[in-house]
């Protein structure tokens, strides 16, 4: 290089480190401008592909969308949205090489800021991709507690929800109990969070839970047909015949269409009237239920030996003799109880109802064992014997 | 050497040592302060500065070529990806041949020429050079990284700095390194493992000064980078573990296979860059397109990762992005690649390739490893990262920097054990297959023989104590009387004698010496009042025998004393018997 620093500064020592850092300066202040431009330059285009990219997430192309949030990220390289998209989209390429990847942008970002609700919620997602509760579950509560950009309380719920079905999917119920306890507090009036909130209870089995849910459902929206003919469905199946009856009557009455729910309540209606222990009937009802209870066992019998080929009378046990089939034994019975409807009028006689009850019991579900699932009178007799079971235990 | 210096006790004849040297002329009052040494430290920090300021720069320019020349979005199949890199191979040469013809190559050899024989000395217009073709070739596609041309981008400016300021020629010639430390710093984001590599593969050797200034531009010229482009690391390090010692068997094998790829990448450049270099003058106008025609349509057909510097490829490998198979052949693809760019005589650096051969040769080491033995906890991302290090042991032949880069890149000391187990046997294997490090042997084929630092580490150092003379059977009090000495030494067969002084120190006496006195009439007076003052220089034994020269010459024997206790004589060196050693060593090693 010909050119040469005035002599004057190269003698002394002072002026050197003047002109150095006035030097620095100016160059630091050029290549600072160089890189705002560039990097303005390249937000913009990574703000295009980052375009791209949502769209072709949108459309369900994963590929092309990772592409092209990578190729946002050359040009942006510390944009959380563009690593949080990028992550989302590895996650949910369903490529499990990929899960690394996405959760290596998601711990980065979650470096940054703990406390962003949506990075906890993508990494719990992750977490839940992998089959890690514990995790999950860490991270799932980190985005409920954490802070989010737009209605907080809507997604807390949501996450929460989202968690729920989680766990439920993995088989941990204790954990999805509480954290439905949980959510039945926080939930808002709002019918299709209640309805959702509902249908995991009745996940979780949690029967009353999930009717609890559904009255608050048809309190706010008293005409939500959905939730009435939800709310029947489980109350049928939680043996809740009453309540079913109710809802199901309410659901058919708005919607003459539903074939389900008016099957359900022809159902519940025979079994409420077929119920020998159901509630506000005189003896004399009673005891004309279990006269039609036990003769409609005695033609299950006989249909079901005759299904089976089995020949009641020739089959009946006697000493030594131990029939393979269940059926002569259960004839024995029903012959052995036959005597006691009789004495069914006598007010002494207390436990009799329940001892000839037990023996349709034992018929109907013998026979739905032997003989496939009964219909009409035959399966609300067995309903009957399955919620009585239930109730003892 | 500079560790004799405690040991030895200067003569009388020693000049005092040279006072530090003001910077030319007072001019406001501040020259008093800035003695040269403390002055070179602040200007270190400037070129940290600058050399930091020209790789933003750089880095931008690499990054707009690429924009421009190949878009932002990597497509397969694009006729782009092999025209690109053969038109700009076209523009490359024609500027190498015809402006800058001194920028061919990494540019770590050009730095380390400058040190050691140029005084210092490198073009300004090689800075520029390298800037521009290199960002043209890389920017372009050529798989070649951006690290090496930062280094000498970065020695250059120090360069061009040192000789506008009129430093001392000692100075100058350290400003290179200092400024090469400074560019890679930039360049990696690690300013650790560029002050390292710096000392390790440049300088050569350690002192306070040295380390001070290379560090102090190391660091400032991360911290411009940082403050510009932001501290971003190069790649998102994913979870990386290492659990069970038993584990470590895996990664010997990552090392060995390591070792075996660094030899084969480091046998293609040197079997092919002589001949190409050979070839006529009108050839090397094509040889960069034809090698950027070639890595072209590798990427053409399906291998985009090997083109550029590929830091995105590494990251994604890291992240378990490919299996074992693309991972093996992204590995191989490189190697030819890389050796292709390189050996057509394309500046830009073999740091990234290294960098991107280790790191897919590891994930594929790893998965395979794992497909066998399912019980290794190790994650791709854990094998990619160390073998990351094993190339750079094995290739670039720098095992110590190779260590603190994956640590320095990682930030994870986790796998630290790994890192210097794998790193130890690539390093083994590729210095047992092939003698000559890479960069040793380009600077050969160049026809320059520069000290090949790697092989200083391996030399045999002589010791005082092994020209050492078993101490003699007569030694003189200097607190007995003068005649009572010359008795002593009257049958001796020796003709001169140590003299243990009081209450320490040594001092010569020969027999004329004593009868002369005894004859003067001096038999009464102690050998203390008659001796001069001045003590004999006392060696010690594990010294450097290099020590021991400064004083043959001028004392008939030096006496070898021990650390614990220097009245305690362990020996004896003379002028016949450290030449007598030199001269053993030298047949032995038949010089």
């Amino acid at each position: 290089m010909s050119w040469k620093l005035p002599r004057l500064v190269r003698r002394s020592a002072t002026m050197i480190l003047l002109v150095l850092t006035v030097a620095a300066a100016v160059a630091f202040a050029a290549v600072s401008h160089l890189v705002t431009r560039y990097t303005l330059n390249q937000q913009a285009r990574g703000r295009k592909l980052y375009a791209v990219g949502l769209t072709a997430a949108d459309s369900g192309h994963y590929d092309d969308a990772i592409a092209a949030f990578r190729a946002a990220l050359t040009c942006d390289p510390t944009n959380s949205q563009y690593q949080l998209s990028l992550a989302r989209a590895l996650r949910d390429s369903n490529d499990p090489r990929r899960l690394d990847e996405a959760e290596s942008y998601l711990i980065a970002l979650w470096q940054r800021t703990p406390q962003d609700a949506a990075v906890n919620l993508a990494l719990a997602r992750v977490a839940a991709h992998r089959g890690s509760i514990e995790d999950a579950t860490r991270y799932y509560h980190n985005a409920m507690y954490g802070v989010w950009n737009s209605d907080p309380d809507t997604n807390r719920n949501r996450a929460r929800i989202e968690l729920i079905q989680f766990l439920l999917k993995k088989g941990a119920r204790a954990q999805a109990d509480s954290e439905l306890i949980a959510l039945s507090t926080s939930l808002p009036p709002d019918p299709d969070e209640q309805l959702q909130a509902a249908r995991l209870f009745e996940q979780a089995q949690d029967y009353g839970g999930a009717l609890a849910r559904y009255e608050e459902v048809i309190r706010i929206a008293p005409l939500n047909t959905e939730a009435m003919a939800e709310a029947g469905d489980t109350a049928y199946r939680s043996g809740n015949y009453e309540t079913a009856q109710r809802f199901l009557r309410a659901a058919v009455n708005s919607n003459p269409e539903d074939l389900t729910s008016r099957q359900l309540l022809a159902s519940a209606d025979l079994i409420l009237k077929a119920n020998p222990f159901g509630g506000h009937i005189s003896d004399a009802e009673r005891n004309r239920r279990i006269d039609a209870a036990f003769a409609q066992a005695e033609e299950r019998l006989t249909a079901c030996a005759a299904h089976t080929g089995i020949d009641l009378k020739a089959a009946a046990p006697s000493a030594g003799n131990s029939p393979i089939s269940p059926l002569p034994i259960l004839q024995a019975r029903w012959l052995a109880a036959k005597p006691d409807l009789d004495r069914l009028r006598s007010p002494a006689e207390t436990d009799l109802p329940d001892a000839i009850m037990d023996v349709v019991f034992q018929i109907e579900q013998q026979t739905a064992t032997v003989c496939g699932s009964p219909q009409g009178l035959d399966e609300a007799l067995l309903l009957i014997s399955q919620k009585r079971e239930a109730s003892s235990q | 050497m500079s560790n004799a210096a405690p040991a030895i006790t200067a003569p009388a004849s020693t000049s005092p040592p040279p006072a530090p040297r003001p910077v030319r002329r007072l001019f406001f009052g501040l020259e008093d302060v800035f003695h040269e040494e403390v002055f070179f430290l602040i200007l270190c920090v400037f070129i940290g500065i600058f050399s930091g300021l020209a790789v933003v720069c750089f880095r931008l320019a690499i990054d707009w070529m690429h924009l421009a020349l190949l878009g932002p979005l990597p497509q397969t199949h694009s006729w782009r990806l092999f025209a690109v890199p053969a038109i700009s191979g076209l523009v490359v040469a024609a500027l190498v041949l015809h402006f800058f013809p001194a920028i061919r190559g990494s540019g770590v050899n050009q730095t380390k020429s400058a040190l050691y024989i140029f005084n210092g000395y490198i073009p300004f217009r090689t800075a520029i050079g390298k800037f521009i073709c290199a960002a043209i070739a890389i920017g372009s596609g050529q798989s070649l990284g951006p690290e090496d041309p930062s280094l000498q981008i970065g020695a250059s400016i120090a360069s061009a700095l040192g000789r506008q300021l009129e430093i001392s020629r000692e100075k100058l010639r350290l400003m290179a390194p200092v400024g090469a430390a400074a560019g890679l710093a930039a360049a990696f984001n690690a300013p650790i493992s560029a002050v390292l590599f710096v000392i390790e593969e440049v300088i050569g050797r350690w002192s306070a000064g040295i380390l001070g200034s290379v560090v102090l531009a190391a660091v400032s010229s991360v911290v411009i980078v940082r403050s510009l482009l932001g501290s971003e690391p190069l790649f998102r390090i994913p979870i990386t573990t290492f659990k069970r010692p038993s584990e470590l068997i895996a990664y010997v094998v990552l090392g060995i296979a390591g070792g075996l790829a660094s030899v084969a990448f480091a046998k293609s450049i040197g079997y092919l860059r002589p001949r190409l270099k050979a070839l006529p003058r009108w050839t090397q106008y094509f040889q960069p397109a034809i090698a950027g025609l070639l890595v072209g349509l590798i990427g053409f057909l399906g291998f985009p990762q090997v083109m550029g510097a590929g830091y995105d490829s590494m990251d994604q490998a890291m992240h378990g992005q490919y299996a074992w198979k693309i991972l093996a052949v992204l590995a191989l693809l490189k190697i030819v690649a890389t050796t292709l760019s390189f050996v057509s005589g394309t500046p830009g650096g073999m740091f990234a390739p290294a960098l991107f051969v280790g790191a897919m040769l590891g994930g594929a080491v790893g998965d395979v490893e794992r497909i066998f033995f399912t019980h290794l906890t190790g994650s791709t991302g854990t094998y990619v990262l160390v073998g990351m290090g094993v190339l750079f042991a094995g290739f670039l032949r720098a095992p110590m920097t190779s260590v603190f880069m994956v640590l320095e890149v990682s930030g994870n000391y986790e796998i630290i054990v790994p890192v210097i187990v794998a790193n130890t046997f690539s390093y083994v294997v590729s210095r047992s297959l092939q003698g000559i490090p890479i960069f040793d042997l380009l600077t050969r084929q160049d026809g320059l023989i520069l000290p090949s630092l790697e092989e200083d580490r391996e030399e045999t150092v002589l010791h005082v104590e092994d020209a050492m003379l078993p101490a003699p059977g007569t030694i003189l009090s200097a607190d007995d009387y003068v005649d009572a000495n010359a008795r002593r030494v009257q049958d001796s067969a020796d003709t001169t004698f140590l003299v243990r002084m009081h209450p320490t120190g040594w001092n010569l006496i020969t027999r004329e010496q004593l009868q002369r006195m005894f004859r003067e009439g001096k038999g009464e007076l102690t050998l203390a009042s008659v001796l001069p003052k001045q003590t004999l220089p006392s060696l010690y034994p594990d010294l450097s025998l290099d020590s021991a020269l400064r004083y043959v010459n001028t004392y008939a024997l030096i006496p070898v004393v021990n650390r614990a206790d220097s009245r305690k004589l362990e020996g004896v060196v003379s002028r016949e018997s450290v030449f007598r050693r030199y001269g053993g060593a030298q047949t032995v090693a038949g010089v």
